[in-house]
């Protein structure tokens, strides 16, 4: 059933600032088979009052409350039992909350598009359980010619990244399971509209460095009432290898060193009548970071899964 | 199935490795000017002639006449000196390399990097009250200086007037005693430079070590240690450059000491002090101009800030212009008049209909919070016409004087006209209006941007004059750069504009005059 019926959720971490854009990683162990595919549609909102100044935490009248709508259309397809392929193409809106001191004006627009190949590695039964390795591969990339150095409003990095990432799970045999995931994300540069910038020390370029990241997770779930119902429970960590910290009361740029905590919980359900339609619903507070909005996420989505 | 799978895999992941690759062709991002030492347009030998801007004139600095090269004292300091420019380590060459044959341009760079680094608007404490930085206490939080286009202009000018006036001296006594330099008495000296022809002594590079350092000092106290050790390496350079012998490098030292003295002794007491006025002068300004006119700005941050910045710069001394009230613009439009309206309608509209072209031309004159301001913006454009036109030492050093003279009167004569009007800006009259770019903490009339960038076009059209289609038209996009961007009117620019090019005048007529053309 959930061989068939399964889906990879697309948790999306849309940070206040868009330095964390972890999105779309698909860091679970579900797979689709071959000609399956599944359409989704996410709506998330974020909203943060309080960012890290460097290390710390910092309210600022002038951008008040920074809120962040994104759609995600994506789509998951299964090239062959153990490949997929997922594609997404995300939607985001950023404004200050009134009143605010900055009257700053927020953005819009279609963000990066990402692709992702997801694989399995192993998959056998130890045990009590069934464990799984897979790896993935990603690369996103802008779709628009959005502004990365309009912080905090801007929508995306505006960078290139591809990213690695591997994810172990174990599960037992009653649907308790627990998930590791580690990967590095390479980013490349982000353009500006300015060709002189300060990152402790003077740069004469339109371009920046985005600091490449370590992306982690650990997760525990269940898989309850027949499989129709899939909870857990997750902690996920971004660490930047490089990059500068926010100045005082300055604004962010790309090049930021950015890392952060975040506690997250998620519901996704199959619904057997229709068949394949399912939900999702998440919600993640970033309890720790550097450079980056203290934000709490919602997120809520619609799946439907069919036959190619 | 499963090998097909992995290997499909595996082909896949590198396949978007290789497309990864090839789509962010990661560049190398550079940190300074790409030049190294060059052949001078020309040695400007009557140099030593030109009328300095403090000094009286080159004798102010008395500077005795060197040993000749044939007595002892002298051979001693050659025989050092071979010493010194042989058998050089890697970070001695790399040295010398960046240092290059015209050391101005690299001081210029290290001067915008602080202006960037000290570029930092204090924020509000918690109680809502804002902290000013103490020049008594720089290390204080916030630190001092915050290095505000004001600020920074005034800091260049110091800068470029000590080495335009050490340089000046220079000359002078180097073709009144024409010394050789080192490796023409001495050709088994290894000299990395190429040779320019100019007599050794004094130093033009230890008074340009010198004398940056020293205003640099006092402009950005807490990097004194840095200056110094940037100072120092910068002299040793010489010597591993086989350029100056000791003796050479003590006259250079001798006169950039001097004269950053000069030029410190007239910024202590050019009103700058007074500049950021306590909020009971500040609030008689906006008085007063309610009074007058009718109208007043007011600052719409959260929590708001209680004086907007330098209220009294417009009253610190100018370079060139005799009395600020001579170039105060007219009065501009009164807030619901006709041409005001026709202002708002336009501002509407480029935020409504904001193009990408808009867009990237408020982004790349804004030389906002954080960055070189703008004018370390037109120091960057005279540095690369410097490098581009093989100017010598003393002349860039003729650029930047002139060209930052003529900026800082243009950023008096602007804030003179900003705090006599005390003009509301987009965001104080338009409701709900908002902005791609930072509303400042100042009176709109005029923009700065327009005053400062039309004053620097001017100089440097007039000494770069092939270029000067180029200059004026970068002026222009700058002051419609603030308009794009929302947070000034047209008439800001254009009358701004006007100023600038009105103030820059004074500058250029004392260029003129001055024995280098």
């Amino acid at each position: 059933m959930k061989n068939i019926y399964s889906f990879v959720s697309l948790l999306a971490i849309y940070l206040a600032f868009p330095g964390a854009n972890q999105a779309q990683t698909p860091t679970d162990d579900l797979f689709m088979n071959q000609r399956e595919s599944c359409i989704a549609l996410i709506y998330e909102n974020s909203w943060f009052d309080e960012y890290w100044e460097g290390a710390s935490l910092r309210a600022n009248g002038s951008i008040s409350t920074v809120k962040r709508h994104t759609a995600i259309p994506m789509i998951a397809i299964g090239l062959f039992d153990q490949l997929n392929l997922i594609v997404a193409a995300p939607y985001v809106q950023t404004a200050s909350t009134e009143p605010n001191g900055g009257k700053f004006i927020g953005a819009e627009g279609f963000q990066d598009l990402s692709l992702f190949l997801k694989g399995s590695v192993l998959n056998r039964q130890a045990g009590p359980g069934e464990v799984a390795l897979l790896a993935t591969a990603g690369f996103s990339t802008p779709m628009t010619n959005y502004l990365a150095d309009y912080m905090p409003y801007s929508i995306g990095l505006g960078a290139n990244e591809f990213n690695l990432r591997g994810i172990l799970q174990y599960k037992l045999d009653n649907g308790v399971y627990a998930r590791a995931t580690l990967a590095y994300l390479f980013r490349g540069q982000a353009k500006a509209e300015r060709d002189y910038y300060y990152n402790n020390g003077s740069y004469y370029s339109h371009w920046m460095d985005v600091p490449s990241a370590w992306n982690f997770q650990a997760v525990a779930g269940a898989w309850l009432l027949a499989d129709i119902l899939k909870v857990e429970a997750s902690y996920t960590g971004l660490k930047a290898t490089s990059g500068d910290d926010i100045r005082a009361y300055a604004a962010p740029q790309p090049t930021n060193k950015i890392s952060l905590g975040q506690a997250g919980i998620l519901a996704q359900c199959y619904l057997k009548k229709p068949k394949g339609l399912g939900g999702l619903a998440y919600f993640s507070q970033t309890l720790h970071g550097r450079n980056m909005g203290k934000a709490s996420i919602f997120g809520a989505g619609l799946t439907y899964q069919f036959r190619i | 199935m499963k090998n097909i799978t992995i290997s499909s895999l595996l082909t896949l992941c590198i396949g978007l490795c290789a497309l990864f690759l090839a789509s962010s062709c990661e560049k190398d991002i550079p940190t300074q000017a790409d030049y190294s030492d060059y052949v001078f347009s020309k040695p400007d030998e009557n140099g030593g002639s030109w009328k300095p801007i403090l000094l009286t004139g080159p004798e102010q600095i008395a500077v005795p006449a060197p040993e000749d090269v044939s007595s002892n004292g002298y051979q001693e300091e050659l025989a050092a000196l071979k010493a010194a420019a042989s058998g050089l380590t890697g970070d001695q060459m790399q040295a010398v390399g960046y240092w290059s044959n015209n050391p101005i341009l690299r001081w210029s760079e290290i001067a915008l990097e602080l202006v960037a680094k000290y570029n930092l608007i204090p924020g509000p404490n918690s109680d809502g009250s804002y902290t000013l930085p103490d020049p008594a206490n720089p290390g204080n939080i916030p630190n001092f200086p915050f290095a505000h286009p004001p600020y920074a202009v005034r800091a260049l000018a110091y800068l470029s007037v000590a080495q335009f006036d050490g340089l000046i001296t220079a000359w002078h006594y180097k073709y009144q005693y024409n010394r050789p330099a080192p490796g023409q008495v001495d050709p088994s000296i290894p000299v990395a430079y190429v040779d320019n022809g100019l007599p050794s002594y004094p130093s033009d590079g230890a008074v340009i070590a010198a004398a940056s350092r020293d205003i640099l000092s006092a402009m950005f106290p807490l990097e004194k240690e840095y200056l110094a050790a940037k100072a120092e390496e910068q002299m040793a350079s010489l010597q591993w450059a086989g350029t100056n012998v000791d003796s050479d490098i003590a006259a250079g030292v001798h006169i950039g000491e001097e004269v950053a003295k000069a030029a410190l002794a007239r910024a202590a007491n050019d009103g700058m002090k007074r500049a950021q006025c306590p909020k009971p002068v500040s609030d008689s300004l906006k008085a007063a101009a309610f009074a007058r006119f009718g109208w007043q700005w007011d600052n719409l941050e959260a929590p708001p800030r209680p004086v907007g910045l330098t209220p009294l710069f417009g009253q610190v001394k100018m370079w060139n212009v005799p009395t600020v009230e001579e170039v105060r613009p007219p009065v501009p439009p009164a807030p619901g008049s006709a041409e005001y309206e026709e202002n708002v309608r336009e501002l509407k509209h480029f935020a409504d209909n904001m193009t990408d072209e808009w867009r990237a031309i408020a982004n790349f004159w804004q030389d906002g919070i954080g960055t070189y301001t703008p004018p370390g913006h037109w120091n960057r454009f005279a540095k690369e016409h410097a490098i581009k036109y093989r100017l010598n030492p003393l002349r860039t050093a003729r650029v930047f004087a002139y060209l930052n003279m003529a900026m800082m009167d243009g950023g008096i004569s602007c804030w003179d006209a900003k705090y006599y009007y005390h003009y509301p800006r987009p965001i104080n009259t338009i409701p709900g209006f908002k902005t791609i770019a930072g509303t400042p903490n100042f009176p709109s009339y005029t923009s700065g941007h327009s005053v400062f960038s039309a004053a620097g076009a001017e100089v440097l059209t007039y000494v770069f004059p092939e270029e000067g289609s180029k200059f004026r038209d970068w002026a222009l996009e700058a002051a419609i750069s603030r308009v794009y961007g929302g947070i000034h009117w047209r008439f800001d620019a254009e009358v701004g504009t006007a100023q600038g090019i009105q103030v820059a005048e004074y500058t250029l007529e004392a260029a003129r005059a001055d024995g280098a053309d």
